[in-house]
C-alpha cells in the first residue's frame, strides 16, 4: 500500500494510517503483490475512486461475514507459485516442490472461484488454462494435498522403478550374504556395515570380508568389505537408479512444458487471485465497520455525517464503550473548539481517516460522506512536534513543518492542525493561527483547526464548531482510579459537534476535568479563585 | 548400532508414552545421528513409519565443517521427513505433502513421504519455535516423531512432549572423565524435578543464569529455586553440576529423559567401550548403550 505523496510519515502516524494497512491487509503473497501496489487516487481520479469503492461495497454487500471469511481462508497460506511459472516460462524444469506448489494454487483458484458464485465483482481466477495445468498435474495428487510423481504419469516410469527394486533387492541379498558370512565367523549378530571387535573376543585373525577402519587399544572398528558379487550388484542398483532419475526427469520436463505453454494465463490468473484477495480484505474492512460509499466528486466541500474513527472506534469496544459519531462539513476553513478530552482531536482524525478511505477507494467510516480526492492530508501541531528532535523548540519544530508544508505545491490538500501554536503566548499564537488560516484559504486548502484559543474563527471569518462538552461537573470518584475517572468523564461529555452561529463566553471545563483527574482540591479551588480575580 | 540397541531405546521412549523423541548431544560427532538411526530401525522393523527430522544438518556425506565422513540416512518407503527443499533429492521422487515458510540453512522447509529406500539428509529450522512446529506438524503424518537434536538448541524441548535420549562420546572430551562429567551435568540438568507444589519457593522468571545461580549460592537459598523446564537453567558443565549440587533446583514442567548412548569411538580418540559405558551408567543413572560395541551398562 503506497502513501505516494498523500501523506508523510508523521501525518501518516497520526491518522493511524498502519492500522488502516493492517485491517486492509491481504492473506496471500498474491494479493500482497498486488496490494504493494495499491496508490492513492488522485484529484481526477474521482470516477475510478468511487467505482473501486462501489465494487468493493457491492462484494461486502453480496456476502455475509462469514462467507467473506471462507473466502478470505480460500487463498490465505496458499503457496507462491510466480516463481515456479517465471523458471518453467523460461525453460527450466520444475521440482516437484514446485509442482506441488502449484497444485494447490490451481485448487485454490477453483475453490475461490466456486465460493464467489455469481459475483461479478470478484475476478475469477480459474481460467481455462488454470484448468488445463491442473488436469496435467492431476495424476499426482497424493492424499487430499500432496503431490507425487506417480507411476501413472509414464509406463516408462513404472517400469524403471520396478527395475531398481529389483536391482536393491538383490544388493540387499548379496551384502545380507556377505554380513551373515561374517557374524558366522565371528559368532556373533552384526548390524549394519560398521561394527567393533572386541581383541579379547578375537582367536585370531578378522574374518575375510571385513576392512580395519581404526585400531584401538582394546577393540577394532571394522567395516563389512565389498567383494565383486557386491560391487557387480552396486553397479546395477546405481545404473537402475539413474534410469529412474532418467524417466522422473522426463516427466517433469513434459509437466514444465505444460505449465510454460499456458505462462502468461498463469500469470493473469495469479494477478486475479490476488486482486480478488485485496478485495475480499477490503469488503471484510467495509463490512466489519458499517462503512459506506462517498459521493467522491469534483465539488469544493468535505462533509460526513455520523462520522467514526475507528482505530478508535475499535479500541473503546473492546472496552464496552461505544464512540459518538460525528458531523462535519468542511467548505474551506474552519475552526474546532471544546473542552480538553472533548474530542477535538479525534474529529481531526476521523476527518483525515474519512479522507483516506476515499483516497484509496474505500467505502468510508459514516452514513453519508462527499469527498473530494485530495493531493495531500496534512497533520499540523500536537503529536508532531516531539518528532523532529535536535535542538529546536517545540514552537519552533511546528513553524518548520509548516513553513515546509506551505512551501510544497499543491493544488488540494486537507489540513488538520490540532492546537497549532499552543505552546506561545495567547495572543501571538491567536494571531499565528488567523494567519495560517487566511493563507490556507488563500491556497483553495481545507482545513479544520482545533484551538483553546479565544477569537480565532471570527478573526480568520472561518466557520466556527465546537464540542458540546460536559453536561455538568462529574462527582470524582472516590478512589484515585484514573480509569474510573475516565469513565465518568466519558459518561457526563457530550462529544457532539455543532456549528456555533453566534459567538459568546465559552466554558473551560478545564479546572473541573482537573479536579476529576485527581488534582488536590486546594489546588483546584485556587484555580477557581484566579479565574475569578 | 546393533539392533537390539535401537530396539531397546525405541521401548524406553514409547514406554514414557509420548509421540516423539529427541536424541540430545554433548557435543558434535557424538553418535546422535547413528542412534536415530538405530531407533528408527527399530521402528521399521516393528511395522511403524515414523517422521524424521534435525535440528541443523543430518545425512551428509561429508561434514562440511571439516571434510569427514559422516553417518548418512537410509529411509524406507512411508517415512515422513521435514527437510530443506534444496536437499530433498529429486530422485528418487518423494511424495510432497506440504510446503512451509520456515527457512533451514539450506533453503524452506518442505514435508514429505519417502516412497523409495535412498540415503536423505536431513535439514530442520534452526530455531526453538521453528522445530516445535515442525514436530506439531510432523505429528500429523506419522504415528511417531524422532528428532536428531542439538546441544545448543535444547530451548526446542520447552513446552513439548517428548521423550530424550542423550548422546555422549570420545570426539566432545579430551578424556573420559572429562565426557562423564559432561554428560553427568547435561542428564542432571534435564532431569531437574518437578517442583512441590507447597514447597518454599523462588521463581526465576525466564532463564537462571550463572550469575543468578552464584547469587543463590552465596546467599545460602534453603527454598526450592524453580524455573518453568529445565531448558531455563543456562548453565552447563561444571557450573551446572555446581549449582545442583548447591540448590534444591525444581521446575514446573520436566523433561522425560530415557537413556544415554555412549560412543566410545571419536575422530581423534577412543575409550575403552565397556568402561565408558559403565562410567556413563554410574554417573547419570540411566540405562546406557554403547553406540559401536552394541552393549548395555
Amino acid at each position: 500500500m503506497k502513501r505516494d505523496a498523500l501523506l508523510d510519515e508523521l501525518s501518516a502516524r497520526s491518522l493511524d494510517a498502519a492500522w488502516l494497512r493492517e485491517a486492509l491487509a491481504p492473506a496471500s503473497p498474491y494479493g500482497e503483490r498486488d496490494f504493494a501496489e495499491l496508490a492513492p487516487f488522485r484529484p481526477g481520479d474521482e470516477t475510478r475512486a468511487r467505482a473501486r469503492a462501489e465494487r468493493i461495497a457491492r462484494i461486502a454487500e453480496a456476502f455475509d461475514a462469514a462467507q467473506l471469511d471462507a473466502l478470505r481462508d480460500v487463498v490465505r497460506n496458499v503457496p507462491d507459485a510466480a516463481s515456479a511459472i517465471a523458471r518453467a516460462s523460461m525453460g527450466d524444469t520444475l521440482a516437484d516442490a514446485n509442482l506441488l506448489e502449484l497444485q494447490r494454487f490451481f485448487d485454490a483458484c477453483v475453490r475461490l472461484d466456486g465460493l464467489a458464485g455469481d459475483c461479478r465483482d470478484l475476478p475469477r481466477a480459474a481460467s481455462e488454462a488454470v484448468r488445463a495445468c491442473a488436469r496435467a498435474l492431476e495424476l499426482g495428487r497424493a492424499g487430499t494435498f500432496g503431490f507425487y510423481l506417480a507411476d501413472t504419469f509414464d509406463e516408462r516410469l513404472t517400469k524403471a522403478r520396478g527395475a531398481l527394486a529389483r536391482a536393491q533387492a538383490e544388493y540387499d541379498a548379496v551384502r545380507g550374504r556377505a554380513s551373515a558370512a561374517v557374524a558366522a565367523a565371528l559368532g556373533r549378530e552384526i548390524a549394519g556395515s560398521e561394527f567393533i571387535v572386541m581383541r579379547s573376543d578375537l582367536r585370531g585373525p578378522l574374518p575375510p570380508g571385513v576392512r580395519v577402519a581404526r585400531e584401538a587399544p582394546t577393540y577394532v572398528l571394522c567395516e563389512l568389505d565389498a567383494d565383486e558379487a557386491s560391487l557387480a550388484a552396486l553397479a546395477r542398483r546405481d545404473d537402475a537408479a539413474n534410469a529412474v532419475a532418467d524417466a522422473e526427469e522426463a516427466v517433469r520436463a513434459r509437466l514444465s512444458a505444460v505449465i510454460r505453454a499456458h505462462a502468461a494465463a498463469l500469470d493473469a490468473a495469479a494477478s486475479a487471485f490476488g486482486e480478488a484477495d485485496v478485495l475480499v480484505a477490503a469488503a471484510r474492512f467495509a463490512r466489519a465497520h458499517a462503512c459506506t460509499v462517498a459521493e467522491i466528486g469534483d465539488a469544493v466541500s468535505f462533509a460526513f455525517e455520523r462520522g467514526r474513527y475507528v482505530p478508535l472506534e475499535a479500541e473503546l469496544q473492546r472496552e464496552g464503550r461505544a464512540f459518538t459519531p460525528i458531523d462535519v462539513r468542511l467548505d474551506d476553513v474552519a475552526v474546532l473548539t471544546g473542552p480538553n478530552m472533548g474530542g477535538k482531536s479525534v474529529c481531526l482524525r476521523t476527518c483525515g481517516f474519512i479522507a483516506l478511505c476515499a483516497a484509496y477507494g474505500l467505502p468510508v467510516p459514516a452514513v453519508r460522506a462527499r469527498v473530494p480526492l485530495f493531493d495531500e492530508i496534512v497533520w499540523l501541531g500536537a503529536g508532531t512536534d516531539a518528532e523532529m528532535g535536535g535542538l529546536l523548540s517545540s514552537f519552533a519544530r511546528e513553524v518548520v513543518r509548516l513553513r515546509d508544508v506551505l512551501a510544497r505545491s499543491r493544488e488540494r490538500r486537507l489540513v488538520l492542525l490540532d492546537e497549532f501554536a499552543r505552546t506561545t503566548t495567547p495572543r501571538e499564537g491567536r494571531a499565528l493561527l488567523v494567519a495560517v488560516l487566511e493563507r490556507l484559504r488563500a491556497l483553495g486548502a481545507r482545513a479544520l483547526a482545533a484551538t483553546h484559543l479565544d477569537g480565532v474563527s471570527a478573526a480568520a471569518r472561518a466557520r466556527h464548531f465546537a464540542v458540546r462538552g460536559l453536561r455538568g461537573i462529574p462527582e470524582r470518584p472516590p478512589t484515585e482510579d484514573l480509569h474510573a475517572a475516565l469513565v465518568t468523564l466519558a459518561a457526563s461529555m457530550d462529544y457532539t459537534i455543532e456549528e456555533v452561529t453566534q459567538e459568546g463566553t465559552r466554558r473551560s471545563d478545564a479546572i473541573a476535568l482537573a479536579a476529576l483527574l485527581g488534582l488536590d482540591d486546594a489546588v483546584t479551588a485556587s484555580a477557581y479563585d484566579a479565574l475569578e480575580r | 548400532m546393533h539392533a537390539r540397541v535401537g530396539d531397546s531405546l525405541l521401548s524406553l521412549a514409547q514406554a514414557t508414552g509420548l509421540p516423539s523423541l529427541f536424541v540430545v548431544g554433548t557435543g558434535k560427532n557424538v553418535g546422535k545421528t547413528v542412534t536415530m538411526r538405530a531407533i528408527y530401525e527399530a521402528c521399521i522393523a516393528r511395522g511403524i513409519a515414523p517422521a524424521l527430522t534435525s535440528i541443523g544438518r543430518d545425512g551428509e556425506a561429508i561434514d562440511a565443517g571439516d571434510a569427514q565422513p559422516k553417518p548418512r540416512l537410509f529411509l524406507r518407503p512411508g517415512t515422513a521427513i521435514a527437510t530443506a527443499r534444496d536437499v530433498l533429492p529429486r530422485s528418487p521422487a518423494s511424495e510432497m505433502l506440504a510446503l512451509s515458510d520456515l527457512r533451514t540453512a539450506a533453503g524452506t522447509l518442505v514435508y514429505a513421504r519417502v516412497r523409495h529406500a535412498a540415503n536423505y539428509e536431513l535439514v530442520g529450522p534452526p530455531t526453538a519455535s521453528g522445530i516445535r512446529e515442525t514436530v506439531n506438524a510432523l505429528a500429523n503424518m506419522a504415528p511417531y516423531v524422532i528428532v536428531d537434536g542439538a546441544i545448543d538448541r535444547i530451548a526446542a524441548l520447552a513446552g513439548g512432549n517428548d521423550a530424550i535420549v542423550v548422546a555422549c562420546g570420545a570426539s566432545a572430551a579430551n578424556a573420559m572423565d572429562e565426557a562423564v562429567a559432561d554428560v553427568r551435568a547435561l542428564v542432571r540438568r534435564l532431569r531437574v524435578p518437578r517442583v512441590e507444589p507447597d514447597a518454599p519457593q523462588v521463581r526465576i522468571d525466564g532463564a537462571l543464569t550463572p550469575g543468578m545461580a552464584a547469587e543463590l549460592i552465596r546467599a545460602n537459598e534453603r527454598r526450592s529455586v524453580v524455573v518453568a523446564d529445565p531448558t531455563k537453567i543456562a548453565l552447563t558443565g561444571k557450573a551446572a553440576l555446581h549449582a545442583l549440587e548447591r540448590l534444591d533446583l525444581r521446575c514446573e514442567r520436566p523433561l522425560r529423559v530415557v537413556a544415554v548412548t555412549a560412543a566410545s569411538i571419536g575422530r581423534d580418540r577412543t575409550f575403552d567401550p565397556a568402561a565408558f559405558a559403565r562410567a556413563v551408567a554410574e554417573a547419570t543413572a540411566l540405562p546406557t548403550f554403547d553406540v559401536y560395541a552394541a552393549e548395555a551398562a
